[in-house]
C-alpha cells in the first residue's frame, strides 16, 4: 500500500498524524505553510485502518490511499 | 479546445463600474454574471478590474497558486483597522502565516474536546425556558447563541458571565464598519469609522484586563484565548499581550456570523423540508440521550446530520467570494491576468453548476459528494483554506442535535418566501423568518 499527500493542499493540521502517528508527522518549515510528510513510503497492511480514518478526517482531501 | 476568454458584464456605470449593483447583493450579482458570461466574468469595481471566476480548474488554480503570485491580503486590507496594525493583513506574509497557524492551535482536536462540552451546554441553557411550544425569530435566536457559545470557548466562563452583552455591542459597531465606503477607503472620515475605532480601542481595552489578570494569577484555562496567551512564532519569541485582542476579533469575525447565519440556514431547511427530517432525529436519537452532554466523538461520526448541513452551505455558503489579488502575471487555460488585476472565486456560483450538481436549486441531502475536490468548496481551499471548518461543523451540528432530540419545527408563511439576503457581507435568510417549534410526542 502507498499513500499519496498533495502538498500543495496540505496545511499541516495534524489530523492525520494523530490517527496514525507511526505513518504521518507534521513538519515547520519557515517562510512557508507546515505540512504533513510520510514516515515511510510504503505502510504495512497492519496500519490501513488507521490509515483510511486519517483519509476520512483529513479536513483538506489531501491523502489518498493507492493500492 | 476552445479556451474561454473573459467577457465583459453588462451595465457598467461611468465611474463606479459594476460598484453598486455589486453591492446591492454580491450573491445574485456574481450568478447573473456567470448567466451572462460564462466561465470567466469580468466586471469593473469602482475602476478595479476584477474577474469571476466559475468551476473546479479555476478553483484548483487558483488554490494551488502561491502567495506570491495571488495575494489574498491585498483585497482584504479594509479589514486591517478592524482586526489591528500587527495582525493579519495587517503584518507582513510570513508572520501573518504564523498567526495563522496559531488560530489553527486553538482550533485542534484536543481543544475540540472541551469546545463540544461547553456548546452543548450553551445550546442546553439556552433552551431550558423555551417551553412546549413557540414560535422562533430564527437569525436573531442563533446570533444570539452563537454568541455565547463563541464567546464562551473563545475567552472562558468568567468573561461570557460578565462581558458577552457588551462584546456583542462592540462588535456589532465593528461589523458595521465593513460597508462599501470602507472598499475604498477605510480610513477616510465617517461616524461609521469613528464608532469602529472607538468600538476597537474599548476591546483592545477589556481583552487586555483578562490577559493581565490571567497572567497575574496563573494557572491555565481550556478555552481560546489560553491558546493565544501560550502562542510562540517559529523563532520563540512569544505572541506580543498587546496583539491578543486582535487575534479574538479575528477569529470572530471568521467564525461568528458564519456559523451563525448556517445555522439560521439549517433551521430553515429543515423546517420546510420535512421529508427529510425522520432520519435525521433517528440518527440523533441514536447518538443522544438527553442525560448527558454529546462528545467530540458522537458528533464526529453523524453523517446524515452532516450531509444535510453540506447541503445547506453548498446552496447558501455564507462566504460568497474568495479574492486574491494578482501580483504576478497569471495564467489561466491560455489567458493571462496581469498585477493589479482581482480574481474571485464564488462558492455561491460555482455550487450551482449542473454539471456537478444536477437541478442545482433542488435541496437535497442525499446528493453524492462530487469525486472533484474544487467542485465543492464551502471553507475555499489550498494552503488558505479555513482552518475554523471542523469546529464551525462541530458548533452546528452540536446545536441541531439539542434541538432534533426534543423539538419538532414547522416554518411560519410560504417555504419559498425565505430566499437568500445580504444585508452584509455574509449570506443569510431574508426575514421575516420565523419557525414554530413543538415538543416532540
Amino acid at each position: 500500500m502507498r499513500v499519496e499527500i498533495d502538498l500543495d493542499l496540505c496545511q499541516g493540521h495534524g489530523i492525520c498524524a494523530q490517527e496514525a502517528p507511526d505513518v504521518f508527522r507534521v513538519v515547520e518549515r519557515p517562510g512557508a505553510y507546515d505540512h504533513v510528510e510520510l514516515i515511510m513510503e510504503s505502510p504495512a497492511e497492519e496500519a490501513r485502518g488507521r490509515i483510511e480514518a486519517a483519509v476520512r478526517y483529513c479536513p483538506n482531501r489531501v491523502l489518498r490511499i493507492v493500492d | 479546445m476552445r479556451q474561454p476568454r473573459p467577457v465583459r458584464m453588462s451595465g457598467a456605470k461611468p465611474e463606479t463600474g459594476h460598484f453598486e449593483a455589486f453591492l446591492e447583493n454580491p450573491a445574485r450579482f456574481l450568478l447573473r454574471a456567470w448567466q451572462e458570461c460564462g466561465e470567466l466574468a469580468e466586471f469593473d469595481l469602482a475602476g478595479m478590474r476584477n474577474t469571476l471566476m466559475v468551476g473546479p480548474d479555476a478553483h484548483e488554480a487558483v488554490f494551488r497558486a502561491s502567495d506570491a503570485q495571488l495575494s489574498a491580503s491585498a483585497p482584504y486590507q479594509y479589514m486591517v483597522p478592524v482586526f489591528g496594525e500587527g495582525i493579519q493583513y495587517g503584518a507582513p506574509l510570513d508572520i501573518e502565516r504564523q498567526q495563522v497557524k496559531m488560530q489553527a492551535n486553538a482550533l485542534r482536536p484536543a481543544q475540540m474536546r472541551s469546545y463540544a462540552q461547553v456548546i452543548a451546554k450553551e445550546v442546553e441553557d439556552r433552551i431550558e425556558d423555551w417551553g412546549d411550544a413557540g414560535e422562533l425569530d430564527v437569525y436573531r435566536e442563533f446570533q444570539k447563541l452563537v454568541l455565547r457559545t463563541s464567546t464562551h470557548c473563545l475567552m472562558g466562563s468568567e468573561f461570557r458571565n460578565k462581558l458577552t452583552e457588551e462584546f456583542g455591542a462592540l462588535y456589532h459597531d465593528l461589523e458595521q464598519a465593513i460597508s462599501p465606503e470602507a472598499i475604498l477607503d477605510p480610513y477616510g472620515a465617517s461616524e461609521i469609522f469613528e464608532k469602529r475605532d472607538r468600538a476597537r480601542g474599548r476591546l483592545q481595552d477589556i481583552i487586555m484586563e483578562v490577559v493581565r489578570e490571567r497572567r497575574a494569577k496563573g494557572g491555565q484555562h481550556p478555552d481560546m484565548l489560553q491558546t493565544f496567551m501560550d502562542a510562540e512564532y517559529l523563532d520563540g519569541t512569544k505572541l506580543p499581550d498587546e496583539l491578543i485582542p486582535g487575534m479574538v476579533v479575528w477569529i470572530m469575525f471568521a467564525g461568528f456570523h458564519t456559523s451563525s447565519n448556517t445555522a439560521s440556514w439549517t433551521m430553515v431547511e429543515i423546517a420546510r423540508h420535512p421529508e427529510f427530517v425522520p432520519d435525521l432525529v433517528a440518527e440523533v436519537d441514536s447518538i443522544y440521550h438527553g442525560d448527558e452532554l454529546l462528545s467530540f466523538a458522537s458528533l464526529r461520526e453523524i453523517p446524515l446530520l452532516e450531509k444535510f448541513v453540506f447541503e445547506v452551505l453548498r446552496l447558501h455558503p455564507p462566504l460568497v467570494t474568495l479574492m486574491r489579488q494578482v501580483m504576478e502575471d497569471f495564467e489561466y487555460k491560455g489567458h493571462v491576468f496581469p498585477k493589479g488585476d482581482t480574481l474571485v472565486i464564488s462558492p455561491y456560483v460555482s455550487h450551482r453548476i449542473p454539471e456537478y450538481f444536477p437541478d442545482p436549486e433542488r435541496f437535497d441531502p442525499r446528493r453524492p459528494v462530487s469525486e472533484n475536490v474544487f467542485a465543492y468548496i464551502p471553507f475555499g481551499g489550498g494552503a488558505r483554506k479555513c482552518v475554523g471548518n471542523a469546529f464551525a461543523l462541530l458548533q452546528v451540528k452540536s446545536i441541531f442535535c439539542a434541538l432534533l432530540s426534543r423539538y419538532q419545527f414547522e416554518l411560519v408563511g410560504p417555504p419559498e418566501a425565505v430566499v437568500d439576503s445580504m444585508p452584509s457581507l455574509i449570506l443569510r435568510p431574508s426575514e421575516p423568518c420565523q419557525v414554530l417549534y413543538r415538543r416532540r410526542s
